[in-house]
């Protein structure tokens, strides 16, 4: 397995290589890094020659990108233009903490709901329960992020309003050592409630077909045949199948999830990779971008090698060649 | 009364209906699609209707009625600078739906010749489509769709053509595993034997057998599109203002959420409408079309 997993990071390797370029390929063509000076009346030759000998800019792109990588590879993601020049990949790591805040709580509690609400609507199946789950998946599916967001703060602020006191914060992040504990928990629980909703409603369909899937199988009836009682049947014998499919599913929302989610995060003033992605696009950072990539592509990587070798450990009929 | 239609009628005969007639009472029966369908076409004649109907101009401006809630002569409010937003949400709606239209009819163009091609030939060609969609895995779609939009500008076709060009692979995906699975069966070599040309066979045999997960994923497309179009406004990414679209009416009231909530939940309501609709035809359609599909 070990022989497996190692050849399996070995084969991302050039995907990695060839998406990276393509990132650094067109964010480099997108912009003139020399736009700025070049309306500075004040400005002489010598700024120019030194910005262009800081960022190689008189050398070719592909050239340019050779560099990178052999910097990238030691660590060095040099520094975030558009954020006073501190070191890029420090700052997306101090984010990825933030969205992580996030990512876990999110993902604990979809994993439970979305198990919940498809074996139970699986085991009864076209149950009146059934077409609730089914139509609120539905809605959940239908309702854009931004959308439920501005709700739950509008709501927020209409309490404020009545009442003068409302339950949680509307934007912005609180820590326990800068806040306090209270505060903390506050800021956090709307962005999760809102990722919790989107990912929750695709996810509890899923469940529910690899469930439905399984307990229309031939063990499943060996089992009820041979007596065992109804919770034991759908619970050890069913579900614990069910989740096998259900290792890639969460491998992907995880790694999305700790990627940071650009609309809510947005929406909730949050300092997390989402809207420090959208910022180093706009403004064409380069350096900031492709460490943001290279950590976002890393996570979807890395989750899914772990979803593959966990697919192993669940199911031993899977064998790696 | 003619013989047949007495036999039919004693059921010594039975009146043969086309697959379309067939699909269409399967549809009927799907209730809340045909809900969602009559609720689609009402949407659609007033957005497309309402603006004629309104005594207001998407522009026009009425300084007695700045920025205010609903009331009986602005039914959706007006906003800072005293334009009607109940005719702004119409033609917003009106360039929403275009967009989503023009994105699903792109997309699944694209990705069926795509995918046909790849599930068809197989070997090289498909693996250079998977790589291509692995690819797309990597590469995050908001830097190519930020880069594109600042190049060949951001109206409301081109942000269509440029996301059609980041989801074919989804289509393309599907349509490839159908073509793999007919592409040696029977009817084929038997019309290959018959003398059809490789593009007849793909598109006169084997492409009618994938209509049906076609049309009903280009039907969820449309719900998909509708909800990137108006994220991609909301963050400013989207069609560039002054070009009203149900994202960008959202973006512009964030703001006065505290005062005026209604100016941003009205067009949030016919988003969620407009997709909710979309994925019950589509549902509706998957039953009628593809009754063999149906699993979850």
């Amino acid at each position: 397995m070990l022989a497996y997993a190692v050849r399996r990071v070995l084969a991302t390797i050039p995907l990695l290589l060839i998406g990276t370029f393509v990132v650094y390929v067109l964010v480099s063509i997108s912009g003139d890094p020399l736009a700025k000076l070049a309306t500075c009346t004040q400005c002489d030759q010598q700024a120019f020659d030194r910005i262009i000998d800081l960022y190689d800019l008189d050398k070719p792109i592909p050239e340019r990108y050779v560099n990178w990588v052999v910097n990238a590879v030691q660590g060095d993601f040099g520094p975030a233009v558009s954020f006073g020049s501190i070191d890029a990949g420090e700052l997306v790591l101090e984010r990825a903490a933030n969205s992580a805040r996030l990512a876990i709580p999110a993902f604990l509690i979809i994993v439970t709901i979305a198990i919940t609400l498809g074996v139970y609507s699986a085991v009864n199946q076209y149950s009146r329960l059934d077409y609730a789950v089914t139509g609120l998946s539905f809605l959940g599916i239908s309702l854009p992020t931004f959308v439920f967001a501005l709700l739950l703060q509008t709501i927020m602020i209409w309490m404020l309003d009545a009442f003068g006191w409302r339950p949680f914060f509307v934007t912005g992040m609180r820590t326990v050592e800068l806040d306090g504990f209270l505060p903390m928990l506050r800021s956090h629980v709307l962005p999760v409630i809102t990722l919790v909703l989107v990912i929750t409603a695709s996810e509890s369909r899923f469940q529910r077909a690899a469930m439905l899937e399984v307990i229309n199988s031939d063990y499943i009836r060996t089992a009820r045949a041979k007596g065992l009682p109804n919770r034991k049947v759908i619970l050890r014998h069913g579900l614990r199948n069910a989740l096998i499919p259900m290792a890639t599913i969460w491998a992907i929302d995880f790694a999305a999830l700790l990627g940071g989610s650009v609309v809510t995060e947005t929406i909730f003033a949050w300092p997390g990779l989402g809207p420090l992605f959208i910022s180093a696009v706009t403004q064409l950072d380069l350096n900031l971008t492709m460490a943001i990539v290279m950590l976002t592509s890393l996570l979807v990587i890395v989750f899914n090698l772990v979803a593959d070798l966990a697919y192993g450990l669940l199911d031993p009929r899977i064998r790696y060649e | 009364m003619s013989d047949a239609t007495l036999d039919a009628r004693e059921g010594l005969t039975t009146v043969s209906r086309s697959f379309g007639r067939q699909a269409w009472d399967r549809f009927r029966r799907h209730r809340l699609a045909m809900i969602a369908l009559v609720l689609l076409a009402l949407m659609t004649t007033a957005f497309v209707v309402g603006p004629w109907l309104s005594p207001y101009a998407f522009s026009d401006q009425d300084f007695s009625a700045l920025n205010q809630g609903p009331s009986l002569a602005h039914p959706f409010g007006t906003d800072p600078i005293g334009r009607d937003l109940m005719v702004r949400t119409f033609i917003g709606g009106r360039y929403s739906l275009r967009i989503a239209l023009l994105i699903a009819v792109l997309t699944t163009a694209i990705g069926t010749v795509i995918g046909a091609l790849s599930g068809y030939f197989g070997g090289r060609l498909g693996a250079a489509i998977d790589q291509v969609i692995n690819l797309f895995l990597i590469v995050p779609s908001l830097i190519i769709l930020i880069v594109l939009a600042a190049r060949y500008g951001s109206g409301p076709n081109a942000i269509a053509i440029v996301i059609a060009l980041l989801s074919w692979p989804l289509i393309a995906r599907i349509v490839r595993g159908s073509f793999l699975q007919f592409r040696d069966q029977e009817f084929v070599l038997a019309a290959r034997a018959a003398g059809a040309s490789t593009r007849r066979i793909m598109f006169r045999h084997i492409l009618p057998n994938v209509f049906g997960p076609i049309v009903v994923n280009a039907t969820l497309l449309i719900g998909i599109a509708i909800i990137l179009e108006s994220t991609l406004g909301f963050l400013g990414l989207g069609v560039r203002p002054p070009v009203p679209t149900l994202g960008n009416l959202i973006a512009e009231s964030k703001g006065a959420l505290q005062t005026k909530p209604s100016a941003a939940l009205i067009p949030g309501g016919f988003i969620v409408t407009i997709t909710l609709c979309a994925n019950f035809i589509g549902d509706g359609l998957r039953d009628a079309l593809d009754p063999t599909s149906r699993k979850s």
